[in-house]
């Protein structure tokens, strides 16, 4: 007899999902016993429940031997992650040019941003915005010295921020700057600075370039409760992993309320893994609010004939119930959706774009998880565009976020190195051709891909093409890309060998531009997709 | 093991059982007790009554400025001289009101060198709370908050509001209601309005004297249109009567489901009211008694079959949808045909 368990379960909730995976170590090693996904606040229990009785139906002898029985099995050790829903972030500025700079670095952050100036909103707006019970910090920010554009208003600002801080005692605020120094602030927060106390931080000042921003992203961050949070945790999932696997690995993540990229890397000689990530609540699936910019960009990425006023239906109703509607049209449109969280991700993460390819890029979150692995390829393909080869794989039982939870980093890693094989579908391998040349773009052969052991031989590449190769899951090449002209797959040559991993898609070559370049014609950018999107969609019945 | 199985049926027994497995499926709550609803305040506005107190349907809680601005003042604020941000202004005695000046009164925001911003306005108007209560909280320039014990039914969003009136069934649950049938009888009702209306029956309703909508969906579009034309008629000099809609289910068309509909039956021609946060309609009368859902009634909230109701029959474990999707799924039975498997995502059941 003995105490230490034998099977545990993994909880993701998730803002639109609640996901259970039950663990499991029959033999020397844990493994990934069963996962089963449900509409936000459905009780973990009752899910856990129906694993634990289809285990019992498929394999009795397995439940018995890791003790798992449905009326047992939610007193079974769990690690459980949650998403935060994001809070809000009052970002004012003394100009429209401070605003930015503060509000494209709070945009890199999970919180919710309202940003305004008094450029754009008079002061009772500003107080109103501040005042708001859905905002819970204020960033305020200014240059040292302040610029021309900040110092008619920066003393009233100082002041109107002093006075909300004083209004609402549970207010966090950030001052990035001299704001506390001026007198306004003393007037409105009838206290010096000093005498604020925990809730009031002191934040660099604007620099006049944009530069590193980490320091007052950090800040931002921390007034933020992250111990249990999925966007958080999932970080140090991947990190172990990384170590584990000894592979640079990223990970992009879109949920309903935010999404997450982070690269994370293994550790050299003494040195430990470690990883960068970009959080932001602007790549939610759908935002909180649908605008007019909202819906033309999923219309740019849908080929249906939906107008603009029932592309907003969609996702309001999409927002609401993230859950529903997720086959059919309606799994389309949510794929549309998540190519436009991606992007909205890709171009708030450039610093991590720009790194070199990872060897292996997990996809993650409720966006992701029910879709044809095709389309989640080509959704990839379409929107991280980086010349050079990676393998795909889906978080598919969600467990990158409840195994982060464990704080011991060597047993967090022992576990993510035992469940290393089931955690993670493999998707394929995407390999993204940059530099074709332009004569070769329109649909002419511009190259040919070789596969070792490949019985079907030679694949032609047609220039600013895109196209599947099956690679079965589990099976491994090398794949030889020749090209009449140079081109760009991590390093610029003629003749590339880069190693590829199989998978449900296989291997997606996509020989389009870097940056992907779309028709500006509607019909013609939405009869690109169309004949992109047949290669991905099985037995598409439109 | 045989001592396990009889505590633990196997999986068949189990998604065979009446109501097994609806846990997976989404639960709506379609009435709650008792209700804090929130009425915003805007800095400027001014809260007209206090915590604890006892408010009655119509009287008035929220003096809310039509035209508000910010004003800059020289002074202390206060005859003592002991003002703090969120504090009325109290014009020092003595001093003239010039031509264009504001309406005395507003609120103080902050005070920079030497002068205080305040938030006042032109032309208040007061909002009336729509139902008996008692206030709960009171915010300045955040908002009054008023606790009733009253039922109230879940929406899931609101525009304009609050408002009150007699609740008028004026089209069937899937219906969609018509400009050209906006009928003036229902001057001083909130109306239900079926699956669906639109922007022009949305302002003739609000033109005849209709106090409210409530209808299962309503498209951006007519949202947008009927907002701008909240913000005009705002802004106007007259100003509006109270009006409020209460959207029910969400943008795409769909009737409004059974459960919702037999309430609404059973509260006609009484007084209710439509509040915003949380989106609700309270029912004030105590002696209506609101039907409760089957138990096994579920209802398809999306898809194809979306509106759709039927019988809960158990589990159909993950299925293959179109598009090549996998999903769990639910067997449904709709009246007397054979159970039809639906994702579990696309199912709600009623609490």
């Amino acid at each position: 007899m003995t105490t230490v368990p034998r099977a545990l379960l993994a909880i993701d909730a998730g803002s639109a999902t609640t996901s259970v995976a039950l663990l499991g170590k029959p033999g020397a090693r844990w493994r990934l016993l069963g996962a089963i996904s449900a509409p936000a606040g459905t009780p973990p229990d009752a899910l856990a429940e129906i694993l634990a009785s289809r285990l019992v139906a498929a394999d009795l002898a397995l439940a018995d031997h890791v003790g798992v029985t449905p009326p047992g099995v939610g007193d079974l050790p769990r690690l459980e992650a949650t998403s935060r829903t994001p809070e809000t972030l009052a970002v004012l500025g003394a100009s429209r040019r401070a605003v930015g700079l503060l509000e494209a670095v709070a945009a890199r952050t999970s919180w919710r941003v309202r940003a305004a100036s008094p450029e754009s909103h008079d002061p009772r707006e500003m107080t109103e915005l501040a005042l708001r019970p859905d905002v819970s910090a204020v960033l305020v920010g200014a240059g040292d010295p302040p610029g021309p554009d900040e110092r008619g208003w920066l003393d009233d600002l100082a002041g109107l921020v002093g006075a909300v801080a004083r209004r609402r005692p549970e207010l966090r605020v950030v001052l990035a700057g001299p704001v506390a120094a001026r007198a306004g602030w003393a007037e409105g927060f009838g206290a010096s600075f000093e005498s604020a106390g925990e809730r009031v931080s002191q934040a660099p000042a604007l620099g006049v370039r944009s530069g590193p921003d980490e320091p007052l992203r950090e800040i931002l961050e921390g007034l933020l409760p992250d111990s249990t949070d999925t966007r958080h945790t999932a970080v140090r999932a991947v990190l172990s992993l990384a170590d584990a696997l000894d592979r640079r690995i990223e990970l992009l993540e879109v949920g309903l309320d935010g999404g997450m990229r982070a690269m994370a890397m293994p550790g050299i000689a003494d040195q430990g893994p470690n990883a960068v990530a970009v959080r932001t609540a602007q790549a939610a699936l759908v935002p909180l609010e649908i605008d007019d910019a909202a819906v033309d960009a999923v219309l740019a990425w849908t080929t249906g004939s939906l107008d603009r006023h029932r592309m907003g239906d969609r996702l309001l109703d999409l927002r609401a119930q993230p859950w529903a509607d997720a086959s059919g049209e309606g799994a389309r449109l949510r794929l549309a959706a998540a190519r436009a969280a991606l992007s909205r991700l890709v171009s708030s993460s450039t610093d991590i774009g720009a790194m070199a390819s990872p060897d292996l890029t997990i996809i993650a979150g409720g966006a992701f998880a029910v879709a044809p692995a095709r389309a989640v390829a080509l959704a990839i393909a379409d929107t991280v565009r980086r010349a050079g080869a990676t393998q795909l794989a889906l978080d598919h039982a969600r467990l990158l976020g409840p195994i982060g939870m464990i704080d011991d980093p060597d047993e967090r890693r022992e576990l993510i190195a035992d469940l290393a094989d089931d955690l993670l579908a493999p998707i394929g391998s995407l390999l993204v051709v940059g530099s074709v040349p332009a004569s070769r773009r329109g649909g002419a052969r511009a190259g040919r891909l070789t596969l070792d052991g490949d019985r079907h031989g030679r694949h032609d590449l047609a220039g600013g093409e895109v196209s599947f190769i099956d690679l079965a899951p589990g099976d491994q090449a090398m794949a030889t890309l020749e090209f009449r002209d140079a081109v760009r797959v991590g390093h610029r040559a003629k003749r590339v060998a880069v190693p590829v991993s199989g998978g449900v898609a296989g291997l997606a070559v996509d020989m389009r531009d870097v940056p992907l370049r779309l028709p500006e014609r509607r019909d013609r950018r939405r009869a690109a997709l169309a004949g992109w999107g047949e290669l991905a969609w099985p037995g598409d019945e439109r | 093991m045989t001592e396990r199985t009889a505590t633990a049926p196997p999986a068949e027994e189990r998604t065979a059982a009446p109501h097994a497995g609806t846990a997976l499926i989404a639960t709506r709550t379609l009435v709650v007790s008792p209700v804090d609803a929130f009425f915003g305040l805007q800095p400027g506005d001014r809260a007209l009554v206090k915590a604890g107190e006892a408010v009655g349907r119509g009287q008035p809680i929220v003096e809310h400025y039509r035209d508000p601005r910010t004003i800059v003042v020289a002074g202390s604020g206060s005859s003592n001289g002991t003002s703090a941000p969120g504090d009325r202004w109290a014009e020092p005695a003595g001093r003239q009101g010039r031509e264009g000046d504001a309406a005395p009164g507003g609120e103080l925001l902050f005070r920079s060198g030497g002068k205080w911003r305040i938030a006042g306005g032109e032309r208040p108007e007061p909002i009336e709370a729509p139902f008996e209560g008692i206030v709960h909280e009171v915010r300045a320039g955040t908002g009054v908050t008023v606790r009733t014990t009253a039922s109230a039914i879940v929406g899931r969003h609101v525009l304009a509001g609050p408002t009150w009136g007699r609740l008028q069934i004026v089209t069937d649950p899937d219906g969609e209601l018509r400009a050209q049938h906006v009928d003036v009888g229902a001057a001083g009702a909130i109306i239900v309005a079926g699956a669906r209306i639109d922007a022009e029956a949305l302002t003739r309703a609000r033109a005849v004297g209709v106090r409210g909508v409530i209808v299962a969906a309503l498209g951006i579009k007519e949202q947008r249109d009927f907002l701008a034309s909240e913000r005009r008629g705002r802004a106007a000099v007259h100003g509006l009567p109270p009006f409020g809609i209460l959207v029910l289910d969400g943008a795409s068309r769909r009737p409004i489901a059974s459960p919702l509909m037999a309430m609404f039956k059973a509260l006609e021609g009484s007084t209710v009211a439509i509040v915003g946060s949380p989106p609700t309609l309270v029912v004030d009368d105590a002696t209506v008694e609101l039907p409760k859902p089957s138990p096994d009634l579920v209802r398809v909230r999306s898809g194809p079959l979306a509106g759709a109701e039927g019988r809960w029959v158990g589990l159909a474990g993950p299925r293959r949808f179109p598009a090549g999707v996998t999903l769990e799924a639910a067997f449904v039975r709709f009246g007397g045909r054979p159970p039809v498997a639906i994702p579990i995502g696309d199912l709600e059941r009623f609490a």
